[in-house]
């Protein structure tokens, strides 16, 4: 017999990446940002509606910052965009306001940057997202989340990704220490992809237990998230969800940052090289070429 | 032909139903209580014997019971 | 009997037993406010919330066949949830074209249900925006004010006189009506219901009381719906936060003075337009809990592996609680050393509380230090609890009528299955051609057997 209670927090980390979301739009998908930030909301708002000590975060990952849509450090002053008085419960309309709100000074200040980027022509807007930063500022709030949790309270804490722009593999080092680090603690990683596929997602979710979906039609996402998403991990069981489905494990070298299939790989620290380096980066082993080796002459003799 | 008899079906665990025979074979009440023995967890016994009974029980497991916090 | 203590065990219903209760038409009345929804909706059980949140944008009905489908839960489970759904008129059967049966989520339900979570339609009552407050009110002046006015309600039916002048003829009588006091010698007195509700945590007894209170609500001309759904909206609102009583009904402005003598409300005046929802009520609707812990008021309770238990408390009521169940050693100005025996605990359940009962006290009221082990109440004490609960329980005792010695198994197999088509067969054992039967149905069996007999021979 337990005689703790267990809440759950949901940390939901949306890719709010432009450039991707900008060509979704000139491809006339039927996929928007607005619509994938209001499911994103209402899902949330889902999660804090199923048990009143549910609780809910919101990141943005952006290309080039990661920012908490909510909740906003209490020493802030709550900002929010205005929305109609009506019969919303007050702590949803909250969050909707907020994340609102933060959303729309994202993106006036990617409006300003907006000219700096047409003068510099030459080189490809960055099209990947920080999702392991905010992966990583995800785990810092269940950490101190955890933290906080009054005595006798227990927290089951799960990190929701929604991701549309693709895999980068750079990010591969920092991406895998969240995960490993996530894993720790007991922390449950969901991906919901909207595009293609990803790897490193998939072998997150393999790794933490979590679920890993590439949506077939991004215009139900809302339906997507209800059905498969809102179910905590406990609840799951009694589920029927998509199946597992194949993960691509490969790795990132460490020296450029490839996906590589079969590669070289440091016998000490177990660095990954997509070709041969007498000296590994990471921990500065040497490494001796061996030669074929030399025909003894004494057995030559027997 | 059917036998009717009137009284009081007790249901409980092994070891008190062999009290509860031993009670009544030693003529503890100064007479036989237990109609019929039914089966290892079950006996049928007259009704007026009921309160006298449990408050022989009551005294058994004050007998049985010991103190477990220290003074 | 042993069994029956001659003592009614004290029961609370949860929500949903008790909108069970409610009628239909009552029912789609309340689903009209959004906040009943919520309400309802939190206290479904898991599987149900999920079927719920699946359905709630589809408009038309779902095939039993494809709801089924949904989940891996065994059967039982999923009959369960269904159940459930059905009873509380969320969902009901309606047939697909094709003739299968469906679900479809009701439609009043459903619309209040998306208000709530996406907005739209009407404000809840009083959540207009309101000028800064002069008085305004912090919440730990709240959680003193609505702490201090339950407690006078509690030491009111322990009979001390502490600060029970508070305590007006409404609350005496829903404690009346609701059997945790009786009239004796002209004056309430606690009974032992009354001590079982002593030993739950504040926010069960204030769900009990306002369940108790709330069939008393027609005989004092209120509407049931209007003050349920007010209920509920304050279950909703935020602590700290003003609402106004402009908008409000004439009855659920006098439901709101109730709430005000009972400590679930903060009002600064009567007349005042606007009032403070406390701690009492936020989150009432969930508040009948096994596991809940008072987390406004620091626990004081140490209970160690020996029986000892020490208590940091000044408070009378604490003192009396307490000694229900334990026997007193030492009594110092701000603490008392107490010991649990076999002879107090059995006193305790002597009077119909439950071993439960008492490890949920010990529980909710446990030191912040003893919070941190698990389990909080050391495994001995709590099996030592429940084994001197069940030692009074050894026996089963029925009364009953034995019929033995039939003379062939036909006869025994007719009678037999007789007894249990009318519902009256406590034991039978076919090997010794021995039934019995309850005193009731004696007479039944009886007449039975004569006619059957004289249609034989």
């Amino acid at each position: 017999m337990t005689d703790k209670v267990t809440s759950c927090l949901l940390i939901i980390i949306v890719d709010t990446n432009p450039f991707w979301w900008s060509r979704k739009r000139r491809v006339n998908d039927q996929l928007s940002l607005t619509h994938c930030m209001d499911s994103v909301v209402v899902l949330g708002n889902s999660h804090l509606m199923l048990a009143h000590r549910n609780k809910l975060a919101i990141v943005a990952a952006h290309t080039d910052q990661s920012v908490f849509l909510y909740p906003r450090p209490p020493t802030e002053k709550v900002n929010m965009t205005k929305l109609p008085d009506d019969g919303q419960y007050n702590d949803f309309r909250q969050v909707e306001g907020q994340v609102k709100f933060q959303m729309s000074q994202l993106i006036a200040k990617d409006k300003e940057k907006l000219e700096d980027l047409f003068e510099m022509e030459e080189q490809p807007p960055p099209s990947d997202s920080l999702v392991a930063g905010a992966m990583c500022m995800a785990l810092c709030y269940a950490h101190r989340m955890e933290k906080d949790c009054p005595i006798g309270e227990n927290l089951s804490v799960r990190i929701l990704v929604v991701k549309g722009s693709e895999d980068c593999p750079s990010q591969y080092m920092n991406f895998m220490n969240a995960v490993f680090t996530a894993q720790k603690q007991n922390i449950v990683i969901d991906a919901c992809i909207l595009d293609t596929e990803s790897g490193l997602l998939q072998q997150a979710c393999d790794i933490t237990g979590g679920l890993y979906l590439k949506i077939p039609q991004p215009q139900g996402l809302l339906e997507y998230l209800m059905w498969v998403f809102l179910p905590d991990p406990v609840a799951r069981s009694k589920m029927a969800l998509p199946p597992r489905a194949q993960v691509d494990y490969r790795a990132a070298c460490f020296c450029h940052r490839h996906l590589v299939d079969i590669g070289y790989v440091c016998s000490v620290c177990l660095s990954i090289y997509c070709t041969f380096s007498p000296i590994c980066s990471t921990c500065q082993t040497t490494f001796k070429i061996l030669g074929p080796q030399k025909v003894s002459k004494k057995k030559k003799k027997v | 032909m059917v036998n009717v008899t009137k009284g009081v079906l007790v249901e409980c665990d092994p070891a008190m139903k062999q009290f509860l025979l031993h009670l009544d074979e030693r003529n503890e009440f100064g007479r036989k209580f237990v109609l019929q023995d039914l089966d290892d967890t079950h006996l049928f016994v007259s009704s007026d014997i009921i309160e006298t009974l449990q408050e022989k029980i009551d005294e058994l497991m004050d007998q049985m019971s010991f103190y477990v916090s220290e003074k | 009997m042993m069994a029956s203590h001659g003592l009614k065990k004290l029961t609370c219903k949860d929500l949903r037993s008790y909108l069970r209760t409610l009628s239909h038409s009552d029912l789609d009345t309340l689903y009209c406010h959004p906040a009943t929804c919520l309400a309802v909706f939190r206290d479904l059980p898991e599987l149900s919330r999920y079927y719920v949140m699946r359905i709630l944008f589809v408009e038309q009905a779902v095939a039993q066949a494809v709801v089924q489908q949904w989940s891996t839960a065994p059967v039982v489970e999923q009959l369960e949830a269904a159940a459930a759904l059905v009873e509380l008129r969320v969902w009901f059967e309606q047939p697909l074209p094709g003739g299968m049966p469906g679900w479809i989520l009701n439609p009043v339900f459903r619309a209040n249900f998306r208000t709530a979570l996406l907005g739209g339609g009407a404000p809840w009552i009083g959540h207009k925006d309101l000028t800064p407050d002069k008085y305004s009110k912090d919440i730990p002046f709240l959680d003193k004010y609505a702490l201090d006015r339950w407690e006078c309600v509690l030491h009111f039916m322990v009979g001390s006189t502490e600060g029970t002048d508070g305590v007006n003829k409404d609350i005496t009588d829903v404690l009346l009506h609701s059997g945790l006091m009786a009239i004796d010698e002209g004056e309430p007195s606690i009974t032992a219901e009354g001590f079982q509700f002593l030993l739950l945590d504040t926010s069960s007894q204030v769900w009990f009381f306002l369940l108790q209170y709330l069939e008393t609500v027609q005989s004092r001309n209120l509407s049931l719906v209007e003050c349920l759904t007010f209920l509920f909206q304050l279950n909703f609102s935020t602590l700290g936060k003003d609402y106004c009583t402009e908008e409000m009904s004439e009855n659920q402005l006098r439901f709101l003075q109730h709430l005000r003598e009972f400590g679930l409300v903060y009002q600064r005046k009567r007349k005042s337009h606007r009032y403070y929802p406390t701690r009492l009520v936020v989150n009432i609707a969930s508040g009948l809990s096994k596991t809940n812990i008072d987390t406004h008021r620091p626990g004081f309770i140490v209970v160690e592996t020996n029986y000892r238990i020490y208590a940091y408390t000044d408070s009378p009521l604490q003192v009396a609680l307490l000694a229900l169940f334990s026997e007193t050693l030492y009594r110092f100005p701000n603490m008392l050393v107490a010991n649990l025996t076999r002879t107090s605990v059995r006193a305790a359940l002597a009077r119909g509380i439950t071993a439960e009962q008492i490890l949920h006290f010990l529980r909710s009221h446990a030191h912040p230090e003893m919070l941190k082990n698990n389990p909080v109440i050391p495994a001995t004490i709590s099996d030592q609890i429940k084994l001197w609960e069940l030692e009074r329980d050894r026996f089963k005792f029925s009364d009953g009528v034995m019929y033995n010695q039939f003379l062939s198994q036909s006869d025994f197999e007719l009678l037999r299955n007789y007894a249990k088509d009318i519902g009256v067969l406590t034991w039978e054992m076919a090997e010794k051609r021995v039934i019995i039967v309850t005193k009731a149905g004696h007479d039944e069996v009886k007449k039975f057997w004569k006619r059957q007999r004289a249609s034989s021979s």
